[in-house]
């Protein structure tokens, strides 16, 4: 068994791997706006400028179509960018790099290049910062072939994947949730890669399958604790890859429990919750004892004011609901 | 000075204050009493580059603006109640609390909306200054932003299609000197900023944004010009924030002291303060009667809003769609 290592916050986690792999590889670049001396906006490269100079770690203009585009082309001559998109929202802005070019450049040039790019960027609400800066738009990137997408909660397991990430010879979007920089988790201190494409079981059990990542997990979890006392038993399974996703996980959990819940802070419509439903449905109907069901937030930008916000969001006693529906 | 004009610098100074009391209040008291969400980006030292260029503006002219809107939608006249409320998230707020500080915007008074995604609203600016022209109305669009936004390909793109179609509204940037933490030198390749319009063939101008009177009569002939020519224009004000980018900024990227220097020295308020004594003979003891008596505005505009309700949830989705009935066929 790994040491379970010390406690440290999700942005420290997220700063050791870039760390990490700066001081294993030379080609390990980094820039985006404010992550020099201001150490980005939730600290997740703090002091790394001071460690690694101006060159490795730049500080960008506002310019997220360039930015995300001279990642692309760094990348194409062997580089491996890691650029910092302020808010997820404005990967919208960068989305022709990544979706048009990243994504495509190796397959339409017949396989001759390869994209080995990582866009780093915080999604999701909770904080009040309204609907601009709030979105998760996990789906939008699992919509494109030829782009990995990665949706971490625990420390450890940010750390792990931003690893793998970096040294894949892939571009990779890594969505980090803003509410939860400073969320603190045991992380080891020798070095652990996770690898892409591969599930988590974050807690055992035998009565329903319950689906979650990024920091709705939190909730997933909350969930089944309040549920156990209820008598029911919840498997927690964290994808923390969305494309590609490990099913084979969800299936094998399935196959004891029967009976299917997924939870994520997007909303339900053309969420990635609907295409784990889908996989399942469509072809293992037979490991199904329920209807599956879905957990997610209310289908509207999301409201500045708290009582709004809190409404729209999918939370602990939401999740609890809809277990409780499933085994009943 | 002209009787006049004293009378209009007393007006700006009213709004100018009216202006920094409110933030203060943000700064001072919503912030450490937990009465907003989020952050808010606060425009004190910016104040006259807002009561200078709004008062410019004629009725039937709009504006945009950014994350960084205190000043334009207050100098427009935005209830003071509601954009309390409004950053308070009560369902009095300007928008019904969906919108909080960043995303203030009110249509009765041509604010067509705060846009905290840097530059995008340059691009919308262009395009409400194309339906004006279109239907043949007679105002401008009159479009705020940072330096920072200059950097964006949305600027630029917006720069060229509004000189190439011909369409009124000015691009007003106002250079604070840092985007968030980043200055000029580290994110600009030139810094004469009013030289980028020029590659576009739009006029452009370079001004103190700390002299409210300078940059008021600056904008009035340059809305003037293209509001008579329909040409587009670009000015450029130097300003500084005196505090944070918002109000949880650490500010290690610049000199601890070079707020305070440059409070000191270019405070636009206390530029009118000087001016009222050096120029226009105003009596000392009338400026302060001016600032209890605003002071007195903004502190029970505050205290009202705090007593207004909170958005009912069951309300959440209202206002998402327009209500639309297209008819098809017969
Ligand atoms: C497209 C986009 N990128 C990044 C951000 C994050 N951000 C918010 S304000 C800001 C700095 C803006 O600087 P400037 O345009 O000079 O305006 P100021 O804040 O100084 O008024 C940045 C980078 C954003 N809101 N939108």
């Amino acid at each position: 068994m790994t040491d379970r290592g010390r406690e440290v916050v999700f942005a420290q986690a997220i700063r050791t791997a870039l760390r990490e792999e700066m001081q294993r590889d030379e080609s390990v670049i980094l820039w985006g706006q404010d992550i020099g001396v201001y150490g980005g906006v939730y600290g997740a490269t703090t002091g790394l400028q001071r460690e690694f100079g101006e060159d490795r770690v730049r500080d960008a203009p506002i310019s997220e179509m360039a930015i995300a585009g001279v990642a692309v082309g760094a990348a194409l001559l062997g580089m491996r960018p890691v650029v910092e998109i302020m808010y997820a929202d404005f990967l919208m802005h960068a989305a022709d790099a990544i979706a048009n070019q990243a994504a495509k450049w190796r397959f339409m040039s017949g396989g001759q290049f390869k994209v080995p790019a990582v866009f780093r960027s915080p999604a999701g609400g909770g904080s009040g910062y309204a609907a601009q800066h709030s979105q998760n738009i996990e789906s939008w990137f699992c919509h494109i072939p030829g782009l990995k997408v990665v949706c971490p909660c625990m420390p450890r397991d940010a750390r792990g994947l931003l690893k793998s990430a970096i040294r894949d010879d892939n571009p990779v979007v890594f969505l980090e949730h803003k509410s939860h920089y400073t969320y603190r988790g045991p992380m080891p201190k020798e070095e652990e890669l996770l690898p892409l494409g591969k599930a988590d079981v974050k807690r055992e059990g035998t009565d329903v399958t319950l689906v979650s990542w990024s920091r709705n997990l939190l909730w997933a979890l909350e969930a089944a604790d309040k549920l156990r006392e209820e008598g029911v038993s919840i498997e927690v399974i964290d994808p923390m890859t969305l494309f590609p996703l490990d099913l084979d996980t969800i299936l094998e959990s399935l196959a004891k429990t029967g009976r299917l819940v997924v939870s994520h802070e997007a909303h339900a419509f053309c969420g990635v919750g609907a295409e784990i439903i889908a996989q399942v449905v469509e072809g293992h109907m037979d490991l199904l004892k329920a209807a599956p069901k879905r957990v997610s937030a209310v289908a509207c930008p999301l409201p500045y004011s708290e009582p709004l916000e809190k409404a729209a969001l999918p939370d602990a006693d939401d999740i609890a609901a809809a277990v409780r529906q499933v085994v009943r | 000075m002209r009787p006049e004009r004293i009378e209009q610098l007393i007006h700006f100074y009213r709004d100018m204050l009216r202006i920094r009391y409110f933030e203060e209040k943000i700064l001072n008291h919503m912030l450490p009493n937990r009465l907003f969400r989020g952050s808010s980006h606060l425009c004190i030292g910016q104040e006259a580059v807002s009561v200078g260029a709004v008062h410019a503006m004629e009725e039937e002219d709009y504006l945009f603006t950014t994350h960084r809107n205190h000043g334009h939608t207050l100098a427009r006249g935005m209830d003071l109640e509601g954009a309390f409320a409004e950053i308070m998230g009560r369902t009095t707020g300007v928008c019904r609390g969906r919108g909080g500080s960043m995303h203030l915007a009110d249509a009765s008074l041509g604010i067509l909306g705060a846009n905290p995604v840097v530059g995008s609203n340059i691009p919308m600016a262009t395009g409400a200054a194309l339906a004006l022209k279109m239907q043949g109305r007679k105002g401008i669009v009159v479009c705020f932003f940072g330096e920072g936004a200059m950097n964006t390909g949305a600027c630029h793109e917006a720069f060229n299609m509004a000189a190439l179609w011909d369409l009124p509204v000015v691009f007003v940037c106002e250079n604070n000197k840092y985007a968030i933490s980043v200055a000029e030198d580290i994110s600009m390749s030139d810094h004469e900023l009013q030289d980028r319009a020029v590659g576009y063939g739009m006029e452009s101008y370079r001004l103190d944004g700390m002299n409210v009177l300078e940059v008021y009569d600056f904008c009035s002939a340059t809305f003037g010009r293209t509001r008579r020519t329909s040409r587009p224009a670009l000015l450029v004000f130097d300003t500084y924030r005196f505090v944070g980018h918002h109000t949880s900024d650490s500010e290690r990227y610049r000199p601890k002291d070079e707020a305070i220097e440059v409070f000191r020295e270019k405070d636009p308020i206390h530029f009118v303060e000087r001016e009222f004594l050096e120029d226009c003979h105003v009596d000392p003891e009338q400026a302060v009667d001016i600032r209890i008596d605003i002071k007195q505005e903004v502190e029970s505009a505050f205290e009202r809003a705090l007593e207004a309700p909170w958005p009912d949830p069951a309300t959440l989705t209202q206002g998402l769609w327009a209500e639309s009935e297209v008819t098809c066929g017969d």
